[in-house]
């Protein structure tokens, strides 16, 4: 093992990744998960078909284990006869970007701001946790309604959007990460040798707040995807054509008599990716308790 | 007493600017996006002078201060406006002819008669999960690796897994289309509330049954629990008496701050899925139809209503606990 990776295992990051890997739960999910993007990822690209080809002659299959479904169509199609399966993939890719980017954002905005809320203190904290107080005060849907609902919704403001009402969690999380550290010998040494502010917030405390906020992005990217199917459901999230599992269950519901498959096989694929998510999630939060000791913190 | 004193008109100043300041932000916010209601309001066949005219009218012309000013000083009053839209008579006005304000219906007048609706849908909702998860997150706390602790994880897990609009849909197909034993769109009697409620109830069971599970668990470490048995205390009197007493105040705050918007955020949802006649289904049909005073006054009464429930958690925890002083 080279100097940097056995450094890296030894670190704090290091060892909670180590602890989850031991955990069955964690190993099963994460490799789940794995697949299904590769094959949301690779299925379309492979495929002859696009999921917005539209073919009038083939609407309504229902998946092929049932009365009338063919082995072309493996989940059946809509009722424009488009392929459910492609459609559910891309959805599903659709979904998992919207979450990942918009959760990596909620971290770096909340990191910013709980570090120098942490490290500064006084009349800057005050403020600072003031605003993230009031911000949590108001409720996602209702400010993503009012936002999405009267502009025009794209990818980029529905991620503003969820960015805009999930930071302040990060925030107050690793303002309080910051508060323990900045206390500890390593800083106050670090200090002694006179390491400047910026160097001591980002070079020495940054590195330790990944533990206590790991397991909430991972189960916020769970969230985050539940978010964009409820926008996209309504009618103020990423618009058709681009399917997304929002559009296409408000399409099945149209049909739901007749064509159950269209709202339960984009659900299947949906719950598929929030299980393994939400596993590797609570995996995460039981190796964070065994690194750092103890439940709060 | 005095303690509860101070603690209140400080924790109500604070909620008071809290609302304020997210009643602004709503308003610009409604203010600076493209879409002009008025051009809904009067239909597509008025004049330019026509549209400007009824603006000038309403004062959506001033200043964005002045207009807040203007709202703050109706809403001191009660006066929450008029929707731009919806008519006394609860029919909609949009695109016809403009019969002035006094056809259209108060704000205050159409939340009034939301609210009934999804108050009790929203008690519902809570009711049933509670009756799930209590009994469930305390066992699994008393026995976390046993077969019921097991359960539980598994349960939770599958529980927050599933979207509450897929879930929702799921409900109406299975329950209400293939079976036909519950009704499920609009609102003819109480058994309208229940598919809704379910939907609720297992998103907000996902939440409370894990972090009741772990705070008894926890408690179950403290130890008190180990010096009460060997003081002869029975353990079924130590957990009845002290461990669910003391796992009672991080639920609480769980109550507070999580759930409160949790709720309100799934209310919103499933009454749009359910087309439940509550406020969640008044404000999406508000904003389709750029209706801002309705947007408006939902945003600020639903912040006012969660910030006063974070006050009163506080309070409550601090009833229960004395060491948590404010």
């Amino acid at each position: 093992m080279s100097g940097l990776s056995s450094q890296f295992w030894h670190s704090v990051n290091g060892r909670m990744l180590r602890a989850a890997w031991a955990r069955p739960q964690f190993k099963v999910a994460l490799v789940f998960l794995i697949a299904l993007i590769a094959l949301a990822v690779l299925l379309p690209m492979l495929s002859s078909v696009s999921a917005t080809t539209i073919s009038v002659r083939d609407r309504f299959a229902p998946p092929v284990l049932w009365e009338g479904g063919t082995a072309s169509h493996l989940f059946g199609t809509d009722q424009l006869g488009r392929d459910l399966l492609l459609r559910s993939l891309i959805g599903l890719r659709n979904a998992l970007v919207i979450g990942v980017v918009s959760v990596f954002g909620m971290f770096v905005l909340g990191a910013l701001i709980g570090i120098i809320s942490g490290y500064r203190g006084g009349i800057v904290d005050t403020v600072l946790m003031r605003i993230t107080d009031a911000q949590m005060s108001i409720p996602v849907i209702i400010l993503a309604i009012t936002i999405l609902g009267v502009s025009r919704p794209t990818p980029f403001s529905v991620i503003l959007v969820l960015i805009l009402a999930g930071w302040p969690t990060y925030a107050r999380v690793i303002r309080s990460v910051t508060l323990t550290e900045s206390r500890k010998e390593f800083v106050r040494a670090a200090k002694i040798i006179g390491a400047g502010p910026l160097r001591i917030m980002f070079r020495h405390i940054a590195p330790n707040i990944l533990p206590p906020v790991a397991f909430i992005a991972v189960l916020d990217v769970a969230r985050m995807m539940i978010f964009e199917a409820i926008f996209g459901f309504i009618g103020i999230g990423i618009q058709p054509p681009v399917p997304t599992f929002g559009n296409i269950l408000a399409d099945g519901t149209k049909y739901l008599i007749n064509a159950w498959w269209i709202t339960v096989v984009p659900g299947l694929f949906l719950f598929a990716a929030l299980i393994s998510l939400n596993l590797i999630g609570s995996a995460l939060e039981s190796a964070r308790n065994d690194v750092l000791g103890g439940r709060n913190q | 007493m005095a303690f509860v004193l101070t603690f209140l008109l400080r924790r109500l100043s604070q909620g008071i600017v809290i609302v304020l300041l997210v009643g602004f932000v709503i308003f610009s916010l409604l203010r600076i996006v493209p879409g002009d209601p008025v051009r809904i309001m009067v239909g597509p066949m008025a004049t330019e002078e026509q549209v400007e005219q009824i603006a000038e009218e309403l004062g959506l012309r001033d200043p964005l201060p002045v207009q807040f000013g203007r709202y703050l000083s109706d809403l001191a009053r009660g006066d929450l406006g008029n929707s731009f839209i919806k008519a006394t008579s609860g029919a909609s006005v949009a695109g016809g002819r403009d019969d002035g304000s006094a056809a259209r219906a108060q704000v205050l007048d159409l939340i009034v008669a939301a609210i009934p609706f999804s108050a009790l849908l929203a008690g519902l909702g809570v009711l049933l999960a509670l009756i799930f998860s209590i009994p469930l997150g305390i066992a699994a706390g008393l026995y976390p690796n046993g077969w019921i602790g097991r359960a539980t994880f598994a349960i939770s897990s599958v529980f927050v897994s599933l979207p509450n609009i897929w879930l929702g849909i799921l409900l109406i197909l299975i329950i209400s289309v293939q079976l036909g034993w519950l009704p499920a769109i609009g609102y003819k009697g109480v058994a309208y509330a229940v598919l809704p409620a379910i939907v609720l109830a297992v998103e907000l069971s996902a939440v409370i049954v894990r972090a009741l599970a772990s705070s008894v668990a926890a408690t179950m470490q403290e130890n008190f629990v180990q010096a009460g048995i060997v003081r002869g205390l029975t353990m079924r009197h130590m957990i009845t008496h002290h461990v669910l007493r003391n796992s009672a105040i991080p639920m609480l705050n769980l109550f507070g701050a999580q759930l409160g918007g949790l709720l309100l955020g799934s209310l919103f949802v499933v009454e749009y899925i359910f087309n439940y006649p509550g406020l969640g289904l008044l404000t999406v049909n508000a904003v389709f139809q750029r209706d801002f005073p309705v947007i408006q006054g939902v945003a600020i009464l639903t912040t006012a209503v969660l910030v006063l429930i974070n006050i009163l958690v506080d309070l409550i925890s601090a009833g229960i606990d004395r060491r948590l002083q404010y």
